[in-house]
């Protein structure tokens, strides 16, 4: 048992006192950005990113898996606890969780949301420890040709699944294609699209596309569209007797099982991330619901909090599962957080399990301990990130400016970086008006540089020859993967679309109580 | 409160959702899409423009890989125009904070670009606190925020606390500012 013993080393390291601390203050803070609304783990991770400027490898990587995990926690508070009708379709958890709270049932909607997140995160983990390594050696025999099918098919499953359209989600990826050019190019020491401007010579760091989309271009969305007027959230009632019933509990331990079957798979395999798995999950269990449950759906239904909360942090541990062993991300968050890991020159992929095995191990360890802190912190705290939810909207957009801000100005303390922040978060602003998906832009910018250069590579080892792309049985597997994938995201897309058009209207006439009470 | 019905939604695969009721030419939507195009031309005579190093070894030169994104955008902008002209819309992001309702509130979008052009001068002028209060304050007033001078406190607070936190903790140079370098603890 290799990888035990690995694992055991990385706990060794991970349970050190000021690991322990990074990955408090990580879930901590992850939890605190994650349930302030409007702001996703996308966006959390790419505001946090200063933080993470000055501290070790392993810190760092460290209070990043805790913000992953704890924004994806704190998420769940804010769609359970905030009202804002007309928009709950687009977040499953809402869709039930909501009307869970709406009817005084908010403590168990965020009981078995946080348990369930634990109980998947946890299971999902475990698979990515044990499944990680043994891709890891398989992925070590691949070459270029292998790699750039692999890019291939996060390039076209993320471009052409996320969004509402295939072809705007195209010219998402090609915009951050676009980007991902400009500067010195690695092979031949040619500059492109720089304009001849030194601070482009280096090319575009990651780390702006990320906030000025996410951080700079999500504010200037909410901006033109805010809605005014007080915030509402719904009360929840203290104390643990109601957090869960026996009842809920009977109800929700067969949900929180099947959304981490759904989600990890989901998760490790490029097709969109968290959002098809949860509604996925949500579909199953309301497929599944019998007698008084069946009618409960629509109307607060606990299997369709459990399960697809379940679902998300399953899909999210799951996505780790490429990130660590192959280097691609599959989502914007993981998109992300590669660009942490190339801050320090380190490159994710098959080599880090050999050349990197201590910090991989204790990164994986700190995600075990991480869900437990969440699991502490989220429920007792519930109070505390109630009030973090209160925050007056003009604060907290004017806040994550000033971050957007710092995140820019601290990559090279320089003003330009700034400027090209302020363009690309307009950009980023336009995208969302016009309805075209960020994330394509992100994994574009980052996954692009690498698509040419292993293209390039192949293309050097074949002399040129095109079918050397297609040669080896891996690649031809990816590429008839990509096909499948493809005709099933649409499908899925479809039925997601189909279940968002059938959702009951929420019932807000007869829960007049929350309104004025809020203790 | 009553929740206004619901726009039907048709976010299928191919297509974004139908126009609605009030039918406006979409002319954001073409500009944008056209300007993606105009990128992507861009991109294909730019590559053209790209010095390939003499008697280098690569088969595949530093051109190549431009002129495939260049035709990726041309073709996927193209094609977004011929949706838009049939009448498939794009689906404007929802979100937490949106009023759905709500027309695009230009205005505010050009008050918080201002602000934050603001810190192109201030931030190696006046320091960095000071660069985080004029942001700070200025953006949560574009927003409605009641009281500007609390806003404008609160930003010098945040300017201040960051400053502390990420340039003397952590290391971070960032300039303090001619009124406050004297101070020895913003040294770092």
């Amino acid at each position: 048992m290799d990888s035990l013993n690995a694992l055991l080393e990385g706990f060794a390291t991970a349970l050190q006192p000021q690991y322990l601390l990074y990955a408090l203050f990580g879930v901590f803070i992850g939890t605190a950005v994650g349930v302030l609304p409007g702001i996703g783990p996308a966006m959390t991770v790419a505001l946090l990113l200063p933080l993470t400027y000055s501290l070790d490898p392993t810190g760092a990587l460290i209070v990043f898996a805790g913000i992953y995990y704890g924004g994806m926690y704190g998420g769940s508070t804010t769609s359970i606890l905030l009202n804002t009708p007309g928009e709950s379709s687009s977040i499953v958890t809402a869709l039930e969780g909501n009307r869970m709270a709406k009817a005084g049932r908010g403590a168990a909607a965020l009981a078995t949301a946080a348990i369930g997140s634990f109980v998947a995160g946890t299971a999902a983990t475990l698979a990515l420890t044990f499944l990680a390594p043994g891709i890891a050696k398989l992925a070590v025999q691949l070459g270029p040709a292998d790699y750039f099918a692999l890019i291939v098919v996060a390039f076209l499953t993320v471009g052409a699944l996320l969004g509402s359209s295939v072809p705007r989600g195209l010219v998402s990826l090609g915009l951050g294609l676009l980007l991902g050019l400009v500067g010195t190019e690695v092979l031949s020491g040619q500059q492109r699209y720089t304009f001849g401007i030194a601070s482009l010579a280096d090319g575009i760091d990651v780390v702006l596309i990320a906030v000025g989309l996410f951080a700079l271009g999500e504010t200037l969305y909410v901006a033109s569209r805010l809605r005014h007027g007080a915030v509402r959230v719904i009360p929840v009632t203290r104390g643990w007797r109601n957090w869960m019933t026996r009842r809920d509990w009977r109800r929700s331990w067969r949900p929180w099982l099947r959304g981490t079957a759904i989600g990890f798979p989901i998760g490790t395999i490029p097709a969109g991330g968290a959002d098809v798995a949860t509604f996925l999950s949500y579909a199953t269990e309301r497929k599944l619901a019998r007698g008084n449950a069946r009618a409960e759906f629509g109307r607060g239904a606990i299997e369709g909090v459990a399960g697809p909360e379940a679902a998300n942090n399953a899909a999210a541990a799951g996505v780790l599962v490429p990130l660590l062993t192959l280097g691609l991300p599959t989502t914007a968050t993981a998109a992300i957080i590669i660009s942490a890991f190339q801050s320090y020159g380190i490159r994710p992929g098959p080599m880090l399990f050999e050349n990197q095995s201590g910090l991989v191990w204790a990164l994986i360890a700190s995600l075990y301990i991480g869900n437990v802190m969440l699991l502490v912190l989220n429920l007792p705290l519930v109070g505390m990130w109630v009030k973090v939810l209160r925050i007056p909207r003009p604060y907290l957009y004017a806040g994550i400016l000033a971050f957007a801000g710092l995140g820019a100005y601290a990559l090279h303390f320089n003003v330009f970086d700034t400027l090209i922040l302020l363009a690309i978060g307009l950009v980023g602003f336009l995208m969302r008006r016009y309805g075209y998906p960020v994330a394509p832009m992100v994994v574009g910018g980052i996954l692009g540089p690498m698509a040419e250069e292993q293209l390039r590579k192949a293309m050097a080892i074949s002399q040129g020859d095109l079918s050397y792309l297609v040669h080896s049985p891996f690649a031809i597997i990816a590429y008839s993967t990509l096909a499948v994938i493809i005709v099933l995201g649409v499908w899925l897309k479809r039925r997601q679309a189909r279940l968002e058009a059938t959702a009951p209207e929420p019932i807000t006439a007869s829960l007049p109580a929350w309104e004025e009470a809020d203790r | 409160m009553t929740s206004p019905a619901p726009a039907p939604r048709d976010a299928t695969a191919s297509g974004g959702a139908p126009a609605s009721a009030p039918v406006r030419a979409p002319i954001g939507e073409f500009v944008f899409a056209g300007v993606c195009a105009a990128l992507g031309v861009y991109a294909i005579v730019g590559a053209g423009f790209i010095r390939v190093p003499p008697g280098s070894a690569s088969v595949l030169g530093p051109r190549v890989f431009p002129y495939a994104v260049g035709l990726l955008l041309v073709a996927a902008s193209v094609a977004v125009i011929v949706q838009v002209a049939r009448g498939h819309r794009g689906v404007p992001d929802d979100g937490e904070d949106i009023d759905p309702d709500a027309p695009t509130d230009w205005l505010t979008v050009a008050k918080l670009v201002a602000c934050f052009l603001t810190q192109l001068l201030l931030i190696e002028w006046a320091g960095w606190p000071f660069a985080v209060m004029v942001l700070f304050g200025g953006a949560a007033w574009s927003l409605g925020a009641k009281r500007w001078w609390a806003a404008l406190l609160i930003g010098l607070g945040l300017g201040l606390t960051t400053q502390l936190v990420f340039g003397a903790w952590l290391g971070l140079s960032l300039p303090a500012g001619p009124l406050l370098d004297w101070i020895p603890i913003f040294h770092g």
